[in-house]
Parts: C-alpha cells; sequence; structure tokens
C-alpha cells in the first residue's frame, strides 16, 4: 500500500458527491408536493354513487365475504320510495372498514356486484386511536356535488326496482 | 250408408226422446242392464275394437276392463271439455244426439259398476249443460236413469258440472281435480284413473264422441262395427275439418277414408283452389303434414297417420295452404299453449312462455336465424320432461314445422301478397 | 319392520324399505338426486322436473311372473323419456342412473327453464349462501342461459302475505312446497296458488294474511329466497351467522332450536341474536316450530334487563355488591326457617330448580311452582315412559286431549298428533268449546265447564268412544288447563291418571298421562317434588320470599298486594318487573341464551341447551346465585360447574337416575337427512349435532307402586243471575313478558279479547269487536268482545297472561 492510495481513495469519494448535485433528484417535497399514483393503485376505498346519486352499493356484505382479513362490516336495510338510498330493495345502512386490518388486496372491488366499492388513489391515512381506524360510511361515500343528490330520496314509485344493474364485462 | 255417431243428420228429431226411442234408443242399455252381465258389455266393446276419440286412441274396453273391482264405488266420467283448437265434433253430437250420448254413458256405468256418472262439460258450454239437464231429467222421468233401473237392483245417476275454462282441464286427471272441486292441474301418473281416479276412487274417464258410439255397438254387435273401418282403427270417426277449405264442418267417415277424399270430396276443395300446404290432424297439437300426393292419398286411420310423421289425435283436420305461413301458424299454437298451460311444471311453465318470447321476436321485427335455432332447440327440450301432455303438444307444431318448412323461416310468406 | 327392496342406484345396491320413493332412496345412500319440489315431509307432485333419471325396471315374463334373464341378469327395460325420482317408487331390481348424459342434460334443461324467469339478485337476497337454486345451479346449471336478459318477467318483490311473511313473486319458482306444508302438515290451507301458466303465484286467502302460527316454517323449505319472515328480512347474509344450539323456552314442548346470532351496530358492536331456527330431533319437533317459538326472542335483548344486583336502603333500591346481597338474602332466608318459601318459575333450568328446591328443604321452608295447572306430580308417577315417540304412533294408539287447546298452548303437539291421525292413530278431543284439533279428531266430546271429571269417567263407557279407549294398545292423555284453576286441573289430572292405571296404560312407551303446562321446565318442577299453591295471596303474606324467574305482582294485583305484605322479598329475575320494584335484594340472573342447562319437556324429555350471547354485566346463572346464597346459609351446593349439578341431580332424583350431559348430547343419525349440504332436500332447518336428549323414567316404568289419590274439587262456582261464568284459556301469543317485546308479533297479540256466545252477547247488547268491562272477584278491566257460537251459554272465555287476572273460574259481571 502506497501513501497514494489513500488519497485517491477519497478523491473518489468526494468526486461521487459532487457529481450527484447535479443529478436529478429522486425525493419529492410531501406533503407540498404529492406524487401522481399508477393507474392500478390501491388506495383507500371509495363508496362510488350513480349520476343521479343514489348509492351503487345496496348492501349485500359480498366484500365482507371475500375480505381475507375480515376488515369490514356491513349491515343492510330496506330501501322505500320514500327513503331511498340505493336502487333495489336493500342498501348498507351500516359501512365499515378496519383500515388497520385491511391489506388493501382490491378483493372487495372485484366482489362487488354492482362496482360500487372502489379502491382509490388516497393513501394518506393516520389515527391517533384504534378507532379512528374504523372507516363508517360517510367517511367512505363519494361527496355529492349538488344538495339534491343527497341520499335518502324521494324516488317515484315503480322505477329504481333493480338491485343489480345490467354491465357489461369488465375489460380492463 | 247411414250415420252412425251424427244420426241426426239422417233422423232430424232424434234430440227428442220418443223420436229417439222408436229408433231404438235404449233397447240396448235395458237389454245389458236385464240380460247382460257387466263383463259381458265390456267384452263386445272390447271385441268391437272401438278406440277413444279424445286423441290418444286407447282401446276403450281395455280401460274399462282395467277398472279396479277391490275398491269401491267407481265412477264413469264423460269428458266434454272440448278445448283443442279446430275440435268441434262432441258439441254438435250433445247437441243434435243426446240421447245417444246419454245412452252411451249409461252402458259404461253398467259395464264398469258405476252409480253416478258425470259429464264434465268446458265453462263456454254452459247452455250446453242445460240443455242436458233437461234431457236428463226426462230420462229420469221416463224410468230410465234413477233407481232400480228396469226392475233390477241397478241404480244410476247422471249429473253435468260446467268447468271453468282452462283447456288443461280436458287432460283427464286434471279433469278430475277440478271435478272434485281443486285447482284444474294434472296429477301425476301412475296411478292411471281406472286405479285411482275421482275421490281416489276407480274412475273411468271417456271422451263424448267414444261413449256415442257405444249403444249401436252393443245393438248391432261387435263384428258390425269391426266392418267398419280399418283393421287398426274400427268404425266411424267424425273428422272436424276447418281452416282454408271450402266447405267446413263435421264429416262421418269411416277410417281409412284419405284426406283427399275429406278435403275435396266432402270439403269442397281448398279456398281460391289454392294447394294444400301443410295438414294439422289432430287441431293445434298436431305435428304438422308435409302434403304432398302421396300425403293426401293416405288413409285417415291412427297407423297410416303416423307414417307421415304425424298422429289423428282428436281428428281435428286443420288444412294450412300456401298462402299461410308456417312461422305465423307456430307462433299461434304457441300463443295458445303458453295460455293455457296450468303452470304445475317446470318446463312447460317457462318454456312455453319462453318459445312465446322467441316467436313474436322472430314473426315481429328481429329476424336472427339464430332465434329460429333457440326456439327449435328450447322445444325440443321441453320434449319428454313435462307432467302432462300439454307440455308436449305445445312443441309438436314447432318442431316439425321448422323441421318441414326452414323455408318458411327463412322468408316468410307474406300473407296480403298471396291472398289478392 | 318394513319389506325391504332392493335396487341398483348408480351402481350403487342398496336396500330400502318398500313404498319408498327413488329420491329419498338415493338420498339414503349419500346419492344426490337434486329436488325441489319434493319434500321427504311432504306428499310427492313431480311439478318441478328437477329429479329427471333414467329408471330401468326389469322385464318379468306374463305368464310366470319371473324376470326375464340376459346373460344370466334380469334383462332391464328402461322408457324412453326421463321420470321422476320424487314421484316413482323403488321396486325389486329396478336399476337408476342419475348420471348419465340423458339425466344430466334433463336436469340441466330444467334449471335453465328455471332460471328464465328468476331476477338472479342472489346479491340481495335473504336466502343467498343458503338458498338450494343457487347450490342445485352451480352443480347442475349450464354457465350460461340462453334467454335474454330484457326478457325477463317483472312482478311485485314485496308482496306481504301477512305481517310476518314476505312474497317475492319474481323469486318463486312454483314448486308449491309452501302450498302443500300449509295443507298437510300444519293442517292450516291459508295459502294458495292464483291464476296458471307462467301468472301462477302464491297468496294468501286469510284475514289477517297468511293466519297460521306455522308460517315460518315456510321460509325454511321454501328453495328459493321468496319467502322472507319479517323479523330476518335483509337482517344478515347467512355465511355471517354464529350458530348455537338451544331448546325453545316458550311452551312445554322443548323444540330443538338454533340461535343464529352477529354483531350488531345498533348494538353498539354487541352479539345479537339475528333469527331462531328449528333444529331437528324428530322425538320432539321434527323440523319445525312455531311462529312464536321463532319470533318471540327479543325479550333477552329488552332494555329492561337486570343487569346489578341491588339492595333496598331506607326504602330505595341502591346498587350493591354482590357478596352483600347474597349475604343479605342467605341471613333473611336462615332466619325464616318454616316461614322461608321459594317461588320459582319452570322458566328456570332443571340444574336452577333442584338447588332452589334442596335449599328450600335445607331450610326447612317451601318449593312452591309458579303455575296454574296442579297435578303435575302425577305426570312423574305415571307420566310419558322412555321410548315414545309421538312421531312414530299410530293404528292402536289412542290420543286423548282434555281440557286444552293445543293449537294455542303448545302447536308442535297440535302439529305432531294431527300426523299420528293421518298414520292411523285414534284421537279424541274432549273440550267445552271448538278447537283447531278437532277437524282432525276421530271422536270429539263436548262437555259443560266443571264437568272435566265426569267426562274422564265417561271415557271408559260402553260406547264408541269407550271401545276406542279401553281396546287401544296404547293410550296417551294430554290434560290442560281450559277453564281450570290448580285445584280443578289437579281433580283432572287425578281421574286422568286413575283411567290409566285401572287400564294399565302407563309405564311403557307410548302411554301415559301429559300435562300441557304453561312454561318450558314445570315438568323438571314436578320431578324435583315442587308443588303448586291454589291460594297464593293468603299463602305468601307475612312469609320470606325467594321469588325466581316469576313475577306474580305484574300479574295480579292482589298478588302484588300479599307482596307487599311479605316480610322479605329476593327477586331473581332477568328482566326488571312490579315484582323487581318490591324487592329488597334484586339478583339479576342470566337469561337461558346467555348461559347452559337442561329443561325438561312435558314429554319428559331433558334436553341440554347452550350458551349463543355472551354474558350481560354482572349477571348470574340462577343455579350459582342459589348456591352462592346456601353456603352463605352453610350447605354446600354445586355452583360452579351445570354439568356437575346435573350430576347431584341425577344421583338425587329418582326419574333422572344415570342422565348425565354427555349422555344429553349424544345423537343419532336421523331422517330426513337435513344439514348445511343438503339445503335442497329438507330445508334450511339445522342437522341436530349437540344431542337429543333422554327421556326419564317414571315410578311406573321403574315398576315401583303407584298412588293416586282421588282430589276432590269443589264444583264450578254458580254465577248469579246477570253474572257469567268467566274462565280462564290460553293463547298462543299473550301479553307475557316473553312474548311483548316481539315487535312483529303486535298485531297477532292484539287487545285482551273475551269470547261468548252470540245470544249472550246480545243479552248484553254488544257487538263482535265491542269494548267491554269485565269484573270479577274484585278485579276489572276492559276487553274487547269476540262473538263465538262454540262458546257455551253462560260462560265468557277469558284469556290468560292478557291483563285481566283470571287463574280459575269466577263469576264475572260483564257490561
Amino acid at each position: 500500500m502506497s501513501l497514494v492510495d489513500p488519497v485517491i481513495e477519497l478523491g473518489r469519494g468526494l468526486w461521487r458527491t459532487l457529481s450527484s448535485m447535479f443529478e436529478r433528484t429522486v425525493t419529492y417535497q410531501y406533503p407540498e408536493h404529492k406524487r401522481t399514483v399508477r393507474p392500478r393503485f390501491r388506495g383507500r376505498h371509495v363508496l362510488k354513487r350513480y349520476d343521479n346519486g343514489l348509492e351503487k352499493c345496496i348492501g349485500c356484505s359480498l366484500c365482507a365475504a371475500a375480505c381475507p382479513s375480515d376488515a369490514i362490516f356491513v349491515e343492510a336495510s330496506e330501501n322505500t320510495d320514500e327513503h331511498r338510498f340505493s336502487p333495489g330493495e336493500r342498501y348498507a345502512s351500516t359501512y365499515e372498514i378496519n383500515m388497520l386490518r385491511c391489506i388493501f388486496c382490491g378483493y372487495c372491488e372485484d366482489a362487488c356486484p354492482t362496482e360500487a366499492i372502489v379502491l382509490g388513489d388516497n393513501y394518506e391515512m393516520s389515527y391517533y386511536t384504534r378507532k379512528d381506524a374504523i372507516y363508517t360510511k360517510d367517511m367512505l361515500i363519494e361527496p355529492v356535488s349538488s344538495v339534491n343528490q343527497t341520499t335518502p330520496q324521494k324516488t317515484p314509485t315503480g322505477v329504481f326496482t333493480r338491485s343489480v344493474p345490467e354491465m357489461k364485462d369488465a375489460k380492463d | 250408408m247411414a250415420f252412425v255417431v251424427l244420426r241426426h243428420r239422417d233422423i232430424l228429431d232424434i234430440k227428442k226422446l220418443e223420436v229417439y226411442r222408436q229408433n231404438g234408443g235404449f233397447e240396448a242399455f235395458q237389454n245389458a242392464v236385464k240380460n247382460l252381465k257387466p263383463d259381458g258389455v265390456t267384452q263386445v266393446v272390447k271385441d268391437s275394437g272401438l278406440r277413444g276419440r279424445g286423441g290418444a286412441g286407447f282401446p276403450t274396453g281395455m280401460k274399462w276392463s282395467f277398472i279396479d273391482s277391490k275398491n269401491w264405488p267407481h265412477y264413469v266420467v264423460a269428458n266434454a271439455d272440448e278445448s283443442e283448437p279446430g275440435t268441434f265434433k262432441d258439441r254438435e253430437i250433445m247437441e243434435s244426439n243426446p240421447f245417444q250420448f246419454l245412452e252411451g254413458v249409461a252402458l259404461a256405468c253398467y259395464a264398469v259398476g258405476a252409480n253416478s256418472a258425470y259429464i264434465y262439460l268446458r265453462g263456454e258450454f254452459w247452455q250446453l249443460a242445460g240443455f242436458l239437464d233437461e234431457k236428463i231429467n226426462e230420462l229420469n222421468d221416463a224410468g230410465l236413469l234413477g233407481a232400480k233401473l228396469f226392475n233390477t237392483n241397478y241404480s244410476l245417476n247422471i249429473y253435468t258440472h260446467l268447468g271453468a275454462g282452462a283447456y288443461i282441464c280436458g287432460e283427464e286427471t286434471a279433469l278430475l281435480e277440478s271435478l272434485e272441486g281443486k285447482r284444474g292441474q294434472p296429477r301425476v301418473r301412475p296411478p292411471f284413473p281406472p286405479a285411482v281416479g275421482l275421490y281416489n276412487k276407480p274412475t273411468i274417464v271417456n271422451n263424448v264422441e267414444t261413449l256415442t258410439n257405444v249403444p249401436l255397438i252393443i245393438q248391432n254387435g261387435a263384428a258390425w262395427y269391426k266392418s267398419l273401418g280399418t283393421p287398426d282403427s274400427a268404425g266411424v270417426k267424425v273428422f272436424s275439418l276447418s281452416g282454408r277449405v271450402r266447405k267446413p264442418g263435421n264429416y262421418e267417415l269411416p277410417f281409412g277414408a284419405t284426406f283427399r277424399q275429406l278435403i275435396y270430396e266432402h270439403g269442397g276443395g281448398v279456398l281460391d283452389g289454392r294447394p294444400v300446404k301443410a295438414i294439422m290432424p289432430a287441431g293445434a297439437s298436431s305435428s304438422l303434414i308435409l302434403v304432398d300426393e302421396k300425403a293426401l292419398d293416405t288413409p285417415m286411420d291412427y297407423a297410416s297417420v303416423r307414417t307421415l310423421g304425424s298422429d289423428l289425435g282428436s281428428a281435428s283436420i286443420i288444412v294450412i295452404d300456401d298462402t299461410v305461413s308456417i312461422d305465423w301458424v307456430i307462433q299461434k299454437t304457441i300463443h295458445f299453449f303458453k295460455h293455457e298451460s296450468c303452470g304445475k311444471c317446470t318446463p312447460c311453465r317457462e318454456g312455453t312462455y319462453w318459445m312465446m318470447n322467441i316467436a313474436e321476436r322472430a314473426h315481429n321485427g328481429r329476424k336472427d336465424p339464430a332465434d329460429v335455432e333457440l326456439l327449435h332447440a328450447v322445444a325440443r327440450q321441453m320434449q319428454g320432461m313435462c307432467l302432462c301432455a300439454l307440455g308436449e303438444f305445445a312443441t309438436m307444431s314447432v318442431v316439425t314445422g321448422i323441421d318441414r318448412f326452414p323455408s318458411d323461416f327463412k322468408n316468410p310468406v307474406n300473407l296480403q301478397e298471396k291472398i289478392v | 319392520m318394513d319389506k325391504q327392496v332392493t335396487l341398483t342406484i348408480d351402481g350403487k345396491l342398496i336396500s330400502v324399505p318398500e313404498g319408498t320413493f327413488v329420491a329419498d332412496a338415493a338420498r339414503m345412500a349419500d346419492i344426490d338426486i337434486p329436488v325441489f319440489c319434493h319434500h321427504p315431509k311432504l306428499e310427492p307432485v313431480g311439478m318441478c322436473r328437477m329429479c329427471l333419471v333414467e329408471i330401468g325396471r326389469p322385464i318379468r315374463d306374463r305368464a310366470t311372473g319371473q324376470f326375464v334373464l340376459e346373460n344370466g341378469q334380469p334383462k332391464i327395460q328402461f322408457l324412453p323419456k326421463l321420470e321422476t325420482a320424487c314421484t316413482n317408487r323403488v321396486e325389486d331390481g329396478m336399476v337408476v342412473h342419475t348420471q348419465s348424459e340423458s339425466a344430466k342434460a334433463g336436469q340441466k334443461s330444467t334449471i335453465e327453464f328455471l332460471l328464465t324467469s328468476h331476477p338472479l339478485d342472489c346479491p340481495v337476497c335473504d336466502k343467498g349462501g343458503e338458498c338450494p337454486l343457487q347450490n342445485l345451479t352451480m352443480a347442475h346449471g349450464a354457465g350460461k342461459s340462453r334467454f335474454l336478459y330484457d326478457e325477463k318477467l317483472h312482478l311485485e318483490k314485496r308482496k306481504p302475505l301477512g305481517e310476518l311473511i314476505y312474497l317475492d313473486q319474481e323469486r318463486c319458482i312454483q314448486c308449491g312446497r309452501c302450498v302443500r306444508f300449509q295443507d298437510e302438515i300444519a293442517g292450516d290451507p291459508v295459502i294458495g296458488f292464483d291464476e296458471r301458466g307462467r301468472s301462477m303465484q302464491i297468496m294468501t286467502s286469510s284475514e289477517p294474511g297468511f293466519d297460521s302460527v306455522f308460517s315460518g316454517n315456510t321460509t325454511d323449505i321454501c328453495p328459493v329466497g321468496a319467502l322472507t319472515t319479517a323479523d330476518f328480512r335483509f337482517g344478515a347474509r347467512p355465511w355471517e351467522l354464529e350458530e348455537f344450539p338451544s331448546i325453545c323456552s316458550q311452551c312445554p314442548v322443548g323444540c330443538n332450536i338454533t340461535i343464529n346470532t352477529r354483531r350488531e351496530a345498533a348494538a353498539d358492536g354487541s352479539m345479537v341474536i339475528k333469527r331462531i331456527m328449528p333444529r331437528q330431533n324428530e322425538t320432539v319437533n321434527e323440523i319445525w316450530i312455531c311462529d312464536k317459538g321463532r319470533f318471540a326472542y327479543h325479550y333477552t335483548e329488552s332494555k329492561g334487563r337486570l343487569t346489578r344486583p341491588a339492595i333496598r336502603k331506607d326504602g330505595k333500591l341502591s346498587r350493591a355488591s354482590w357478596d352483600s346481597a347474597i349475604k343479605l338474602a342467605a341471613e333473611n332466608f336462615a332466619e325464616a326457617g318454616k316461614n322461608f318459601v321459594v317461588l320459582a318459575s319452570g322458566r328456570l333450568a332443571n340444574e336452577d330448580l333442584f338447588n332452589l328446591k334442596s335449599l328450600a328443604d335445607h331450610l326447612k321452608g317451601d318449593a312452591v311452582l309458579y303455575s296454574e295447572i296442579g297435578g303435575g306430580e302425577l305426570t312423574s308417577a305415571i307420566g310419558i315412559s322412555p321410548d315414545t315417540n309421538l312421531g312414530e304412533v299410530g293404528p292402536g294408539t289412542t290420543l286423548v286431549v282434555i281440557a286444552s287447546d293445543l293449537y294455542q298452548e303448545a302447536p308442535i303437539w297440535y302439529l305432531r298428533l294431527k300426523q299420528a291421525v293421518r298414520r292411523g292413530a285414534t284421537l279424541i278431543v274432549a273440550n267445552p268449546r271448538q278447537t283447531r284439533l278437532d277437524d282432525h279428531a276421530s271422536y270429539v266430546i263436548r262437555y259443560a265447564y266443571g264437568d272435566e271429571v265426569k267426562t274422564v269417567h265417561s271415557l271408559d263407557k260402553k260406547n264408541k268412544i269407550g271401545e276406542a279407549f279401553t281396546r287401544s294398545e296404547n293410550v296417551i292423555i294430554f290434560y290442560g288447563s281450559e277453564g281450570l284453576g290448580v285445584e280443578g286441573s289437579a281433580a283432572l289430572a287425578s281421574a286422568c291418571a286413575k283411567l290409566l292405571n285401572e287400564y294399565g296404560f302407563a309405564g311403557k312407551p307410548n302411554n301415559g298421562l301429559v300435562g300441557v303446562w304453561q312454561r318450558a321446565n314445570d315438568q323438571g318442577a314436578w320431578e324435583m317434588g315442587y308443588r303448586v299453591e291454589a291460594d297464593l295471596p293468603r299463602f305468601l303474606r307475612g312469609k320470606v320470599v325467594y321469588l325466581v324467574g316469576v313475577d306474580p305482582a305484574g300479574d295480579d294485583p292482589r298478588l302484588a298486594k300479599a307482596l307487599e305484605n311479605a316480610k322479605f322479598l329476593a327477586v331473581q329475575d332477568i328482566l326488571e318487573s312490579a315484582t323487581s320494584e318490591l324487592a329488597d335484594v334484586i339478583l339479576p340472573a342470566q337469561a337461558h341464551t346467555e348461559r347452559e342447562g337442561t329443561f325438561t319437556s312435558g314429554e319428559r324429555r331433558v334436553q341440554r341447551y347452550y350458551p349463543a350471547l355472551p354474558v350481560l354485566g354482572e349477571t348470574r346463572p340462577d343455579f350459582a346465585i342459589t348456591a352462592q346464597i346456601a353456603r352463605q346459609a352453610g350447605f354446600i351446593q354445586e355452583g360452579t360447574s351445570v354439568s356437575a349439578a346435573f350430576d347431584i341431580l341425577s344421583e338425587t332424583i329418582p326419574s333422572y337416575a344415570e342422565l348425565s350431559y354427555s349422555k344429553l348430547a349424544e345423537v343419532q343419525p336421523q331422517w330426513p337427512v337435513v344439514g348445511r349440504g343438503d339445503l335442497y332436500y329438507g330445508g334450511t332447518t339445522y342437522e341436530n349435532k349437540h344431542g337429543l336428549g333422554a327421556h326419564l323414567t317414571t315410578t311406573a316404568s321403574r315398576g315401583e307402586n303407584v298412588h293416586i289419590l282421588r282430589v276432590h274439587r269443589e264444583s264450578a262456582p254458580r254465577p248469579q243471575e246477570n253474572e257469567l261464568l268467566a274462565v280462564p284459556v290460553t293463547r298462543l301469543y299473550d301479553r307475557g313478558t316473553t312474548v311483548l317485546p316481539a315487535k312483529v308479533l303486535k298485531n297477532r297479540i292484539g287487545k285482551a279479547t273475551i269470547s261468548m256466545h252470540p245470544d249472550i252477547a246480545e243479552r248484553l247488547n254488544v257487538k263482535n269487536g265491542g269494548l267491554v268491562k269485565i269484573s270479577f272477584d274484585g278485579h276489572s278491566g276492559e276487553a274487547l268482545v269476540q262473538i263465538d257460537k262454540t262458546i257455551p251459554a253462560g260462560v265468557v272465555t277469558v284469556p290468560r297472561s292478557m291483563g285481566l287476572a283470571i287463574h280459575e273460574p269466577v263469576p264475572a259481571k260483564v257490561k
């Protein structure tokens, strides 16, 4: 080992530091800057609505049955035309997801017969207590754009009789 | 040749009791009750080769001999629920020759040891029911019905009963259910009515025309009756001719007369002189016969009609000429059977409904060859699965129509065009 | 034993009793033939055409009757078309193919046909997950339908048949199981088919709709989600439910049930009962339960539950610790000596009753059963013996029902007796007024209220009824309390017992005396040696009373007064009540759904029930509370293990000898097969995996001497002019604390209704449905009038537990 070797090694190290100063940054200034997620990203769940504001969720509990970590709890009640949440006879009167249990596998999406539950882009979930980790229906449901789209709605008789809409086979 | 069943065409006033009696009426019954054993009557009917005229063509004497003699009482039911589209013979018989029919009922009762008989009439025959009630009262007054007939121990009463207008009540077990006051739906067979029938008692159910043949058979003997008709199908038959013929109506001919004789000699030929395209020999329940020269010369008896891939059934000959599109015909028959299906068994309830959907779709609007295929497939799928014959009948014209007249489904005949 | 027939199904050689249908024979051999309309308890109809199979029969030589042989084997002839396995009976040498190409094609076709009109709304259907149509479609259906979805029929999806049962017309597959159940099994033909063809639909012909106490069973046997109960509608998905075996606590029949529970948000995330389902026990309830058992379970979740012990301090009840409450009770009980009375209810378990009785014995006090029916000690002496099965009795057995309306008091017994008549048993019904069982009776006896004993004495007279009675091989007498109080029913029981004993109808299977009790475990109390007290108000005055599971103060103002005058009251119960208001100490107990125990049914069958819900608050099981009190009083009782308590009971009480919890948990294969894998066959009834229970022995069956005292009874009171004789009768849906919290039954419970003959109504100038004031015995109340010409003149029937405190026949004034 000669005397210059450590100097060379030191120089190589400093060169790496110096050169990386001119490379493109890979870190984001979160939370000021947020990264866009991939199209198939599976984030926090959203309960979707139809265009008229009725909830797509019919309270069938198939998501809960499909859930491998038993994170979903659904309770159903009966719709009337006076007091309608979703098309058909049944709606979810209670819908809760325990986000501490959820593993974001997306099985609930697959199981849903009405495409009501969708795993969205939101990954910002933090809580101080375990109870806060339970997201209730009002937290999960898609917000409405106008007041007359809120549920429950008063609907004409004999129009919203089908729970499960006719859908094309999923392409994507 | 003298008429056997439609005797009123020879003897105009035969619906009057004294006229009927002057012409030998009730001699057969009186003679049977006084001098013959019940088995003897059955034997004569058996020897005569008389077969059921309701459609199935089951030997009548054999049916009578099947009656369960360990279980009493016995009943006789005359099936006057004449509802097959194109069939109108029983109505004429009962309206114009009632006493011969009633004597036939009485003879059947004596043969099987029944003391009560019911005439089950379709609901639309309410006037006829009143008329028959009058005739039955006349017989009671004349001592030809009632207790201790002709100073023997034999008693007999005949009652009429009106249905509520369901085609299915022509099926014998559904008829019995309806007669008992229940929903007119067929029962599971076996057991057959001669073993377990009305009120779970042995019962003989016979068609009106069948029974009307009986008095003359007893009177003139089995050999006389056998000499009429063909070896396979003895005696005479009333053919109800309808469709595109000049002179539709009832024609009594011996079995073995050809289609050509019936349509051209008796029926005056086809309207506008058009050719016969198809024949429905058993009303709406028929398999369609594809008509050619050979078919026209086929004798009308049970065995010969079968060689044409059809059944003589109740002999309601509906003539179809080349102005009529077969897809229209089957749409009509499907509609009829959909309306008349009792709903008890799945293939018939759902199948007729489904067939009607497809047929209407195929006939009006959507012309998709796949629909015709599907219609054929659904009809085939119903075959052999139903509880009673109605479901089978519903498929007959559909399957044979599509098989034998495929071009009518590709290019339906335009009715308007041909008629003018 | 029946003649056996040997046949081959799918190459498997099996032997089944003659007369079995092919579908059932296959089920016995563990071969699945799919069915919808066929049900093993119903007559076959062959409607759904799902069970199509190929059936071949050996050809017999016409002359000799012998099989025609081919290569040494009988020659088999198959029909050209498929046949239904549910309507064809087995024959020797028959060959059945269920898996052949054509059979499978037939089954597939039927599924396709059925689904053409079915809405396929499984995600919202209550049956989804336990649905025969769903299961059989997966097993036998084609993957795709050729039917156009747009052309589906749209019909009413929410049609109430009554307030308890809803019909979804779209889902109905017209199998008629419900119609046939109501007609053949329940004998209430109140639903039927309307219209025909594809328009055929279920409709009800009664007012109120679907007026039958067995209506809930139709939802169990419905092979689709067409019939649902109002109570469970959208309640939960079946797979989310937990199942706990239990015994119904509503009447003495002791129906085996399964309690389905689930967490509920409304109950703050705790477990609640979602529904009650029948559990098979062919010797008790077969696969049925009545609507009261099915719907009246809400009381255990009622807000008025007692959850913490309390002690009266300065005239007010205040919270106390268990130790202090028990100590206070024990001190007062021990001091009282002869003045100590246990007043216990038949709602308690055998173990509870046993501990209570031995505590009373130890302290030299008295143990009284809170009941209005006497004579129960006789059922312990010559009651039904082991190996009795009402489900099998037939020709040679005479069943007598006297002074009881079984349809109202014990519906499943009504149903079982009705079936027994169908099998050929003789049924004699003796009652002063017309009851539902009359329609099925071989002989009906009408007597005047008060002539019960005289009627029993005339049962062996030389007439047709007497012959039916005396010439029978077996006789079972059911006696009840129609128009009777404690003394009257005791006299009736004694007369019945004497008659049975005289003719030797005792001590052998299918013979004996059965009491139609008011509560589930009254029989257990009689076996332990409890007695009933005819004049409770006088008896309780000045006593130290340990009230367990009873609410005398709420039932009768005279009893409330008597309790106010008692020396000390310890109230041990599950619910707040008028009695608990008067208590000096409150001991909160666990409901039977929260603990383990056993009941003894009226047929003297001991059956286990298991905990279904978590323990509520500080409640403890009754037997444990009693044991703790006993310990304080210096007497050791088993208070921790209920099975150990039962062991001590079985060592002490002779009729329970040799029984243990493990013996009670034994099961045997039962027919028909039910269970989750066989939903399509027997319905959603639960399979019995937790014990069929065991019969008690009787004094007579043990070969010991039976002494029956003749009980004399004052003749019925004679009403004076402008008075009527008010007689107590029992109704199924009453205002009892266990029934009232069931909101779905609200309309069926209704208001207190008294019935009278039209002549009397005319004299009083009241119309049907009119409101009257009835007063008797210093007590009065309002009631609706029902005019019924089967009620004897001079009599007015007053329902028990409907707000009118009637215990025995009394003269009454009606205005």
